[in-house]
């Protein structure tokens, strides 16, 4: 006779800013399909594949770490994702989007072809299931349109690709190449000159991630 | 790959009730009572009287629930229009009341088996104030204590019959549990087997889902010795401003006797929370490398120990919850990192209220 297996965990979940307002917007968009796993707080550096005390005690500084509770906001949880590679795998799949960083006028378009870099094999590739991007503040964007696939769910997450409901909320698109063409509207900027946020893409294949700040300045083109 | 799709038995619909108590402050029980002589002598006042935990000029003060006094016939309450006899206050808050229970306006409200009160069916109508609970009142917590001014009359101790009855009256679509002697559900059956008066049926109706206790003016007027009342004198008369939730109040709250401290008021409340658990997996060969800047070394992507080419680790802490849009809609924190690896494999619960 031995106790029973309690190695089920139960956590409790909360609702992100975006699982909100997709609830809010009762367009069937709030249908959880799919998970990831996400590591946001550990440092790898304290893991001691050298530890005196043997493998056991590797993890030793990480195992008992306490966490924070989760944040609301979708930009800034699940920010490392863990993923699946084959076993010896050295190199871990990173993003090239071209750019590390971004800065547009008022009106001015820009497109990015994300690439992965050591995936599968492939110094560079392209990934089969493609890429998401998030944008921070959909207002900031007059075009925000995902291209080059054509599952149902990149159809759906490109499609009203830039509604805004007037209030910073994030956006996310679906592609092999994203197209970006930057606000026109004068009134988001009040007595600033520049608007910031940022972009977040990541390898739905590799779940490679990369974020980049994005920096619109104005030009008074209307109001 | 960093997303894994869910399969239908991943997901597990569950239901609890979540029960917490009615009074404001967390109180299980209300035993100080206050009126407002502002809302008594107001446009609400001829219809109800609403009682707070404390002085009603007081900043904490909260309406905990109000006493109306329903009559068939119109009595105990001035006729809207002279002209028009036995229509006032009180018809309205008998109307209003057997649309929304009787769901008949030919019905009487029937105290017990078969008894309907008097002539006029009347009966006290105490509402518990919407913010004080959740979705509805919980059976068998109701422990109401009145008392009487006059010596010859005993406090009764008044509960539900919950814990007597399996299934409760339905009349409608309406949950009724009688208003009996006793206490937390259960009768005193010293005076009567089914906790009734002896002859004036029930004391009344406890209806959970709407927030209300309806108590027979005739089981409360009666005495203590004959018929387990605690005469209450309601006053039914025609055309008049009887006051007669003043006079429940005073029964609830203890005030027409010097020592009021066996007054009280106990009631809990309770809600049904759906939750959605579902079941992350992964597997021993999943989830295993991470894109988590200090897993690589440099800007080449290179593991940050050599001992992870064919050894990787991973410490997962956070569950995020995608649609098919990659939108992060949820997200659960474990409480500590689970270590993963090749060797392992890792089942979490995530549990989802709505």
């Amino acid at each position: 006779m031995g106790y029973l297996n309690n190695a089920v965990i139960t956590v409790d979940a909360i609702l992100t800013t975006k699982g909100r307002e997709a609830l809010s917007r009762n367009d069937g968009s709030f249908q959880i399909t799919q998970f990831a796993l996400g590591d946001d707080e550990i440092d790898y550096t304290l893991y001691n594949p050298n530890h005196p005390s043997g493998s056991a005690y590797y993890g030793e500084a990480i195992d008992n770490m306490p966490l924070l509770e989760a944040f609301p906001s979708e930009l800034q949880i699940m920010k490392y994702k863990l993923t699946t590679l084959p076993r010896g795998t050295a190199k871990l799949p990173v993003l090239d989007l071209g750019y590390a960083a971004i800065t547009m006028k008022q009106g001015a378009q820009l497109s990015i072809t994300p690439q992965t870099l050591n995936y599968l094999g492939n110094e560079q590739t392209f990934e089969t299931s493609g890429y998401s991007a998030i944008i921070g503040d959909i207002r900031l964007l007059s075009t925000f349109v995902g291209q080059g696939i054509q599952s149902t769910a990149a159809s759906n997450a490109n499609a009203n690709a830039t509604v805004t409901i007037g209030t910073s909320v994030s956006k996310t698109i679906i592609g092999t190449q994203f197209n970006l063409t930057a606000t026109t509207v004068n009134t988001l900027f009040g007595a600033n000159r520049i608007l910031r946020t940022t972009l977040t893409v990541t390898g739905l294949d590799s779940g490679a991630r990369l974020t980049i700040p994005v920096t619109i300045t104005k030009q008074s083109l209307t109001s | 790959m960093a997303f894994k799709r869910l399969d239908p038995e991943d997901f597990v619909v569950s239901s609890d009730s979540v029960t917490s108590t009615v009074w404001s402050n967390n109180n299980p029980t209300l035993n100080t009572f206050f009126t407002s002589s502002v809302q008594k002598e107001g446009s609400s006042g001829p219809y109800y009287l609403s009682i707070y935990q404390t002085a009603s000029a007081d900043d904490t003060a909260a309406v905990q629930f109000q006493i109306a006094y329903a009559n068939k016939l119109g009595g105990g309450g001035i006729n809207f229009d002279p002209n028009v006899p036995n229509v006032s206050p009180t018809t309205t808050i008998y109307g209003q009341y057997r649309t929304l229970i009787l769901e008949d306006e030919n019905s009487n409200f029937i105290w017990g088996d078969t008894n309907t009160g008097s002539a006029s069916n009347d009966f006290y109508a105490i509402s518990i104030e919407r913010a004080r609970y959740k979705q509805s009142l919980m059976p068998g917590t109701l422990n109401l204590v009145l008392s009487s001014s006059n010596s010859q009359y005993e406090a009764i101790h008044l509960t539900d019959n919950s814990g007597m009855v399996t299934i409760p009256d339905y009349y409608g679509t309406q949950r009724v549990y009688q208003v009996i002697s006793g206490s937390n559900g259960v009768a005193n059956t010293l005076t009567n087997p089914q906790g009734y008066t002896v002859n004036s049926g029930s004391y009344g109706w406890f209806c959970p889902d709407i927030s209300t206790i309806l108590l027979n003016a005739v089981a409360l007027s009666g005495s203590n010795q004959g018929d387990g009342g605690v005469g209450l004198k309601t006053d039914g008369g025609s055309n008049l401003n009887a006051q007669n939730p003043i006079k429940l109040y005073q029964a609830i709250s203890g005030s027409r006797v010097d020592n009021a401290s066996i007054n009280t008021f106990d009631l809990n409340c309770q809600e049904t929370i759906s939750s959605d658990y579902i079941f992350i997996r992964a597997r021993n060969t999943e989830f295993n490398y991470t894109e988590n800047p200090s897993f690589i070394s440099g800007s080449t992507g290179e593991v940050i120990y050599p001992y992870f080419i064919n050894n990787p680790q991973t410490f997962p802490t956070t569950v995020g919850l995608y649609n098919d849009g990659n939108d992060l809609l949820a997200v659960a924190k474990l409480s500590r990192p689970i270590q993963k690896d090749f060797t392992k494999e890792a089942l979490v619960r995530v549990k989802l209220d709505f």
